[in-house]
């Protein structure tokens, strides 16, 4: 009779449903991430320029603008740019020198944000996608001292470089590009504008021009091409176009990276280098370090880097004549090294990070100023996992040697970390921001148990006990470590003072993600700070991005499907290690006689069965003219059901319609706002249930979920001459019969074939208006399914994922009339047509969660807990209690006073013994 | 030597007991004999009783006095009904611990009273009236058989007794799917 008791729990604790202060910061976590940081879009940069303060800019590849503070790591400000999440789009960031302002370029959106608060200043259109963005430094004479104005350089149809006005944003003037060139990039000089324009000869190979603009009124005032004949075959191999005055060249080389070319722009005269490899192989990629600021000395560091190993030479540029000079090497360090330039007055520093040392010289000479070991074993730097890719820098400088350096390192992990004289102050785990699809796994000690016990069971019984005995036996070793925790167990339990690394209720599960750039990345779920590992699980080429989808396999084992390879692969999900699919059994072993695939393929949904003679054919949905597959939302395989039957208030049942080949299909028609809903048997393929909404607004998001037998959906209503435009959710459920103590057609029958039967569900429905629109829909899962249920929406306009209950949205709550006895019994109450978020609903109480894409939940041991995990560009985590906690004690339980009580009552009770025994002695003895 | 003072008043007031006479006027109530008469009648007709005493009843009439007293005893259960109905009508039919204890009262009266039916009845058993002490018994089960009856009703109504289809709605199982479907995204 345990049912009753958990539906009294259930009913008794429906309405205490929200996030508790106490558990607030401790039970959820939240990693506001950048994405990965761009080389040529981060730098340090001080917002006031009177103090010495200063804060690390970036903008993403996911296109996210933010400011990050050197000491800590902490996000001061950041802007999401665009949603589109195109990593190959060119993003461009610039700081004018001591402004409170940086400008960024995406698309075709010109930004200007100030730089201490992340506020917006002005916003520029451009006519089509940018192609460059620079601050002009002008020296006019007049020393203005307002904001900088800004130069912006787009493509497309018609190609043209602008200028806009540094403190409203408003175009002084365009210069149109009309010859047909391809615009490259746009550089300043303090008396003129250049725009470098790439030139298609008929031979098929690129051409430098070099139109040179007049920067009061953007005329054009000349104009040459460089004699690159023959040597440029694509604009790839062209290293660097320099910004500014400090770094007035434009540097190209060959194919074959055996020369370097670079030419002073505004002069003609081509200077050659050869490239030394230094009897090594010939470098893979050539990059030039600059500084940006136009007051710096025009010094420039060419950054080789071959296979195996990086050097680089230093240039000095006399802009006066035009000379170049090469002024020293850096020698040739085995590993990868990353190289920044930094700045300070009108000296340039180059710093080279390497995996053991941090080195700073001044572009003057080739004396080492600083030199720091990188001292810290737990970073992936030093381990040999991760080198470093690009890195942005920051010295200071006493006298003639350089005191400190800050260098904010990404590393091939995609950690972003930040060395201080070369030990680590921070990292940030950029890569999560990623993500494409992640999954729960089991820790590898509860995966081994689980392994072991099911050996057990599978085995004879005499094995199977000279198998526990040893486990038993493998386990005492095991007792000394546990009884030398035990001590500091207790104080963290009596204190409170956080987890002790056990994980008895199952919370401390691995999550494993891909990420767009092919990586997978595993966090835990206990303990989210620190990325437990990641590694590269495929080669992509640049711009290619990873569609990986992420599942658990077994226990402790999770399976990557990509579109590259056609079989999927395996991982160990607490090591990473790759394993063969052979090692691997499956946890998903139902005896069913008949198994079939359901397969979206070129926009047609098939069902199929595997057979001796290949895969034969055995539905397939047919689409209407014009109508497409929005979404395919299928009924979780490990979906456990509590109870098959809903307990009405008379304490009849209302049978629910469980299938588990139950798939929700979203479909669209094209050239019509029109959205159509199907409930699909998927072994049959037969609709059980169908609905179809005219007049939607088809670029708002369409989410839509389906848990144990009810699915919701919700779509965006266009407004109509009754009503207005508003976002609206339907939830349906699915019923055998929907009168009670019926259990439908089959009655009482143990088994059913989707094939030979065709039952129909019986569906309730109810549309709630709610306040904004839902980007994606996910469900709470539990051990067993006995606590009830809680929808998770995300809220992609207020940056919010809410956890809507269960019972709000049953669609048995009465319509036009108060709820009777027994329905109030159930805890229906009256329907209202407007479905408001409860503030106590939202789960990320006061954090902000940036651009999630997804959420996935897993069970814990706990019955009444779920995990829950949000990616997409933050990464946000936390534990769900729909049902209370109701088996597990809460943080309020004071195990103090209650060891105290128990202590107190010993005590009472050894002191009143011997009088009671006294006493009763007495009593015998003594009449009275 | 002279005689002796004589004593004071107070010790011949002391001494001597005061005049038995009533102190007031009025005369003894009908019926009240002062004890001291009592003590000196009693003592003279100490052997002869005043009054006769009753003569003892006839066997036959003490069984009959214990059968009717047995009767009693037998329906007393029944007589507690309504107001034992009334208090469970009273109590709800929530789950309190009160109502609990009530109820639990109600079933562990009559069990008991039946588990002690032959000590309660063992006082009123007499030789000849064997066959009316049985329908006497029979009756006393019954009354306390109607007492269990409230009780399960009582129950009943707080919903503990296994009635509806919810109660074995966990002994169904689920309909297992002969086939299964497995999305395979492509």
């Amino acid at each position: 009779m345990l049912l009753p008791i958990y539906a009294a729990v259930v009913l008794l604790l429906r309405p205490a449903l929200a996030v508790f202060a106490d558990e607030a910061w401790t039970v959820d976590y939240h990693h506001a991430l950048l994405g990965l940081p761009k080389q040529s879009t981060t730098f340090f940069h001080r917002p006031d320029p009177n103090s010495r303060a200063s804060l690390i800019y970036t903008l993403s590849e996911q296109g996210v603008i933010g400011a990050v503070n050197p000491r800590d790591g902490a996000v001061v400000w950041r802007h999401l740019l665009n949603s589109t999440n195109d990593a190959s789009q060119p993003s461009f960031l610039r700081a004018g020198d001591a402004q409170d302002a940086v400008v960024s370029g995406l698309g075709g959106q010109v930004t200007a944000f100030s730089a201490a608060d992340g506020r917006v200043d002005w916003q520029h259109i451009a006519p089509d996608a940018l192609v460059d963005l620079e601050i002009l430094e002008l020296e006019d004479g007049r020393g203005t001292p307002g904001a900088k104005d800004t130069l912006c350089m787009s493509a497309g149809q018609h190609p043209s470089v602008q200028r806009l006005d540094g403190a409203t944003g408003a175009v002084k003037w365009e210069h149109k590009i009309e010859s047909g060139d391809m615009p490259y990039q746009v550089s300043a000089s303090t008396t003129e504008v250049f725009a470098i324009l790439l030139h298609k000869t008929v031979l098929g190979y690129v051409k430098i021009n070099v139109v040179t603009l007049d920067p009061v009124t953007g005329r054009k005032t000349d104009e040459y091409t460089l004699s690159s004949e023959n040597e440029l075959a694509t604009a790839a191999t062209i290293v660097a176009v320099g910004a500014n005055s400090a770094s007035p060249i434009i540097a190209w080389t060959d194919s074959a990276y055996k020369t370097l070319r670079i030419n002073v722009i505004g002069k003609k005269a081509i200077v050659d280098f050869p490239i030394n490899t230094l009897g090594g192989r010939p470098p893979q990629r050539v990059a030039l370090h600059a500084p940006y600021l136009t007051t710096s000395l025009a010094h420039f560091l060419v950054h080789y880097q071959s296979l195996d190993a990086d050097w680089a030479e230093v240039y000095h540029v006399d802009v006066k004549n035009g000379r170049i000079e090469k002024a020293y090497d850096l020698p040739k360090i085995e590993g990868r090294s990353s190289f920044s330039t930094s700045t300070n007055g009108a000296n340039v520093y180059f710093t080279r990070v390497t995996k053991d040392h941090v080195f700073t010289v001044a572009s003057t000479s080739h004396g080492i100023l600083g030199r720091w070991n990188v001292d810290s074993t737990t970073s992936s730097l030093t381990d040999g996992t991760a080198r470093p890719v690009h890195a942005a820098s920051e010295v200071s400088v006493k006298g003639e040697s350089v005191s400190a350096v800050r260098s904010a390192v990404l590393l091939s992990s995609g950690e972003w970390l930040l060395l201080r004289d070369g030990s680590p102050q921070w990292t940030r785990p950029e890569i999560l921001a990623g993500t494409v699809s992640a999954a729960f796994a089991l820790p590898s000690e509860v995966s081994d148990l689980v392994n072991e016990l099911q050996e057990e069971a599978h085995s004879n019984p005499v094995s199977a006990y000279v198998h526990r005995i040893t486990r038993h036996i493998g386990d005492i070793q095991k007792l000394p470590l546990l009884l030398a925790a035990l001590p500091q167990r207790f104080v963290h339990g009596f204190l409170g003072t956080g987890s002790d690394g056990s994980d008895t209720f199952g919370f401390h599960k691995i999550i494993v993600s891909a990420t767009s750039d092919g990586h997978l990345v595993a966090v835990n779920a206990g303990r989210p700070s620190d990325v437990l590992w990641s590694s590269a699980a495929v080669i992509l080429s640049s711009g290619q991005v990873w569609n990986a989808r992420v599942e658990s396999a077994a226990p402790g084992i999770v399976r990557v499907l990509d579109d590259i390879s056609p079989m999927p692969t395996f991982f160990n999900a607490s090591t990473g290690a790759a394993i063969g699919e052979d090692e691997v059994t499956s946890d998903a072993a139902l005896p069913t006689s008949v198994e079939v695939d359901f397969t979206l393929k070129d926009g047609q949904l098939y069902g199929t069965t595997a057979s001796q003679s290949g895969h034969n054919e055995l539905w397939h949905f047919g689409l209407q003219k014009g109508e497409t597959i929005l979404s395919l939302t299928p009924r979780p395989v490990n979906d456990p059901v509590a109870s098959i039957g809903k307990v009405l208030g008379d304490r009849k049942v209302l049978y629910k319609y469980l299938n588990p080949n139950l798939a929700l299909l979203a479909t669209t028609y094209a050239g019509q706002s029109r959205l159509s809903i199907y409930v699909l048997n998927t072994v049959s393929g037969a609709i059980l249930y169908s609905n179809s909404h005219q007049n939607i607004d088809l670029a708002a998001p369409i989410a839509a979920t389906l848990s144990e037998n009810w699915f919701a959906y919700s779509y965006t209503a266009e407004s109509t001459s009754t009503a207005p435009k508003g976002h609206q959710l339907v939830v349906g459920e699915l019923f055998e019969s929907l009168t009670s103590n019926d259990r439908g057609l089959l009655n009482a029958a143990t088994n059913v074939s989707s094939l030979a039967s065709s039952t129909q569900p019986l569906t309730l429905t109810q549309t709630y208006h709610i306040p904004e629109s839902i980007s994606k829909m996910s469900v709470t899962q539990t051990r067993q399914g006995i606590t009830s249920r809680q929808l998770l929406a995300v809220l992609a306009d207020s940056n919010a994922i809410v956890g809507i209950p269960r019972g709000v949205i049953d669609p048995r709550r009465p319509v036009n009339r108060e709820p009777t006895k027994d329905e109030q019994m159930e805890g229906l109450f009256r329907y209202t047509p407007v479905l408001d978020f409860d503030p106590k609903w939202y789960l990320n109480h006061r954090r902000e969660i940036l651009g999630v894409k997804d959420v996935i939940t897993s069970p814990a041991i706990l019955e009444s807990t779920s995990l829950v995990y949000a990616y997409g560009l933050d990464v946000f985590g936390t534990r769900l209690n729909p049902s209370f906690n109701f088996d597990m004690l809460g943080k309020d339980f004071n195990k103090f006073q209650m060891l105290a009580t128990v202590a107190a009552l010993a005590v009472a009770t050894f002191v009143v013994a011997p009088l009671v025994q006294r006493k009763q002695i007495n009593q015998r003895w003594q009449f009275a | 030597m002279a005689p002796p003072p004589p004593p004071p008043q107070w010790v011949l007031d002391l001494n001597s007991t005061p005049p038995a006479q009533s102190r007031f006027s009025l005369p003894d109530p009908p019926g009240y004999t002062p004890q001291t008469a009592l003590q000196s009648k009693s003592s003279k007709s100490k052997s002869q009783p005043q009054t006769v005493s009753r003569k003892p009843p006839t066997p036959e009439e003490t069984a009959t006095l214990k059968l009717k007293k047995a009767w009693e005893i037998a329906l007393a259960p029944a007589k507690q009904l309504p107001m034992n109905a009334i208090g469970m009508y009273m109590t709800g039919n929530s789950l309190q611990i009160f109502s609990i204890m009530m109820v639990f009262m109600l079933f562990k009266g009559p069990v008991q009273a039946v588990l002690g039916i032959n000590q309660t009845f063992a006082r009123f058993e007499t030789e000849g009236k064997k066959e009316e002490m049985l329908w006497v018994k029979l009756a006393f089960v019954g009354c306390n058989m109607l007492a269990l009856a409230l009780g399960i009703w009582k129950v009943n109504g707080m919903g503990l007794l296994p009635t509806t289809r919810s109660d074995w709605l966990a002994w169904e199982t689920e309909r297992v799917p002969l086939e299964r479907a497995y999305f395979r995204p492509s």
